[in-house]
């Protein structure tokens, strides 16, 4: 494959992932000014290492392991250290399922409105680097969990339980906005 | 399946996670409990809303331009025509610096050189960080222990963030990756009986010289005998740095 065939291949599979990996490196970096560059460094990065890729893998996967890499380096510079060593056991796993369940059933997210945003941004600042990661890429990478646990390094345990977390964090964020929005 | 046990598996059944078994008896309860599809609607709709509030942005194009427009610059009719040139001067630089790099790097530090690039490029990553787990000692064929993952720098500049069980020209090592300052350094550690399968390398341990030193690519790269391992050390680091790096590195329970 000559160069400019391995770009047009490299382009193709890139593209239709480029509004995601947007959207998750402005919502992963600490600071602002850095999502540009992180994009930017990991796909070059990604181009020159993609002699390595393998069809059978998936891209999309493969290019988030790559981004949330050069993010957490960037973040590691401002300060912001990542940490991932958070041991789950696996009967914590069993109880994940029911921690991650709504008891409380919202009945008309639809009704609300810009308020309720700046509460879930406030929300997922406020996840450690680990719970966001992993919440940002199932909800907007849609990686499987196993792709998750092979993007950052992490048991698929950790996985879980960073999610189930995450997502009661944000969930109670949207509860409270419900609520102060009902006064 | 009862509700309690249903609820159970909300998550894994929208994460498209459940197997099929599962799925299969989870819709049939929902399509009989009106009180958990309600339920398993409302979280739904929760990863809906969430899902909106997290994709709410649309790519920026000139952005994503820029960032296509790097990864290879197009080139222009007159540079490609000359093409012919330049291939045969890129060979001619290319065969005389690959003769003269050859008699310069050792053996074992090209072998590595691959496994630390892979690192460097955030491609590699530990697999795990402690004891060596069992399935992975299982892989190690009777050729490693997992003695090899025990050697670290007494150094307070390295930090390790773990390791995994790699291979070099079919040696299987310990591959134990960390950082000094801000630079990744990769620490490959053998049994001392495989330094066969590297004769210059080997040659030059056993000429009197305590530590085995080379470039490896761009990076700089240093090997000695500790105990009866081989431990080497490569990064983007001054080659003395890499030394005294390596003059440090014990086995932590030794």
């Amino acid at each position: 494959m000559d160069g400019d065939e391995q770009r047009g291949r490299f382009l193709s599979l890139l593209q239709p992932i480029e509004r995601d990996l947007e959207n998750y490196s402005r919502r992963m970096v600490f600071n602002q000014r850095d999502f540009e560059d992180a994009l930017q460094n990991a796909v070059l990065r990604a181009f020159r290492a993609f002699d390595r890729y393998h069809d059978d893998a998936s891209f999309r996967a493969w290019m988030f392991r790559i981004l949330t890499n050069e993010i957490f380096a960037i973040n590691r510079k401002r300060g912001r250290l990542a940490q991932f060593e958070i041991a789950i056991e696996p009967e914590e796993m069993e109880e994940f399922a029911s921690v991650a369940f709504a008891t409380e059933a919202p009945t008309s997210w639809e009704t609300l409105a810009d308020a309720l945003d700046e509460e879930l941004v406030a929300a997922l600042q406020k996840l450690n680097d680990a719970e966001r990661a992993v919440l940002l890429m199932r909800g907007i990478g849609d990686l499987r969990y196993r792709e998750i646990s092979e993007c950052l390094g992490i048991p698929l345990g950790s996985v879980m339980g960073n999610l189930s977390r995450a997502r009661q964090k944000m969930r109670d964020a949207i509860l409270r906005s419900r609520r102060r929005s009902a006064l | 399946m009862k509700c309690a046990e249903v609820r159970k598996f909300v998550r894994l059944y929208l994460d498209s996670e459940l197997d099929a078994k599962h799925s299969f008896e989870v819709e049939q309860h929902l399509e009989s409990c009106a009180e958990c599809a309600g339920l398993f609607e409302a979280e739904k709709k929760f990863d809906q809303r969430l899902g909106r509030f997290l994709r709410r942005d649309t790519a920026t194009r000139p952005l994503w331009k820029k960032i296509e427009a790097l990864i290879a610059p197009s080139r222009s009719r007159g540079i490609k025509a000359l093409w012919p040139v330049a291939l045969a001067t890129s060979l001619i630089l290319f065969v005389g610096g690959a003769m003269f790099f050859k008699s310069r790097t050792l053996d074992l530090a090209n072998a590595v050189e691959e496994c630390h690039s892979a690192y460097a490029h955030q491609i590699t990553t530990p697999e795990f960080s402690g004891a060596v787990p069992e399935k992975i000692a299982q892989q190690f064929g009777g050729r490693l222990d997992s003695e090899a993952f025990a050697y670290r720098p007494s150094q307070p500049a390295f930090t390790s963030s773990g390791a995994r069980l790699c291979h070099v020209e079919g040696v299987p090592v310990a591959l134990i990756l960390g950082h000094c300052a801000e630079t990744p350094v990769s620490m490959i550690v053998f049994k001392k009986s495989e330094l066969d399968n590297f004769p210059q390398t080997k040659r030059k341990l056993e000429s009197g010289d305590p530590i085995a030193c080379s470039r490896a690519g761009r990076f700089q790269f240093a090997a000695r005998v500790v105990d009866d391992h081989v431990v080497c050390v490569i990064g983007d680091e001054p080659r003395p740095a890499l030394e005294d790096l390596l003059k440090t590195v014990r086995r932590a329970d030794g």
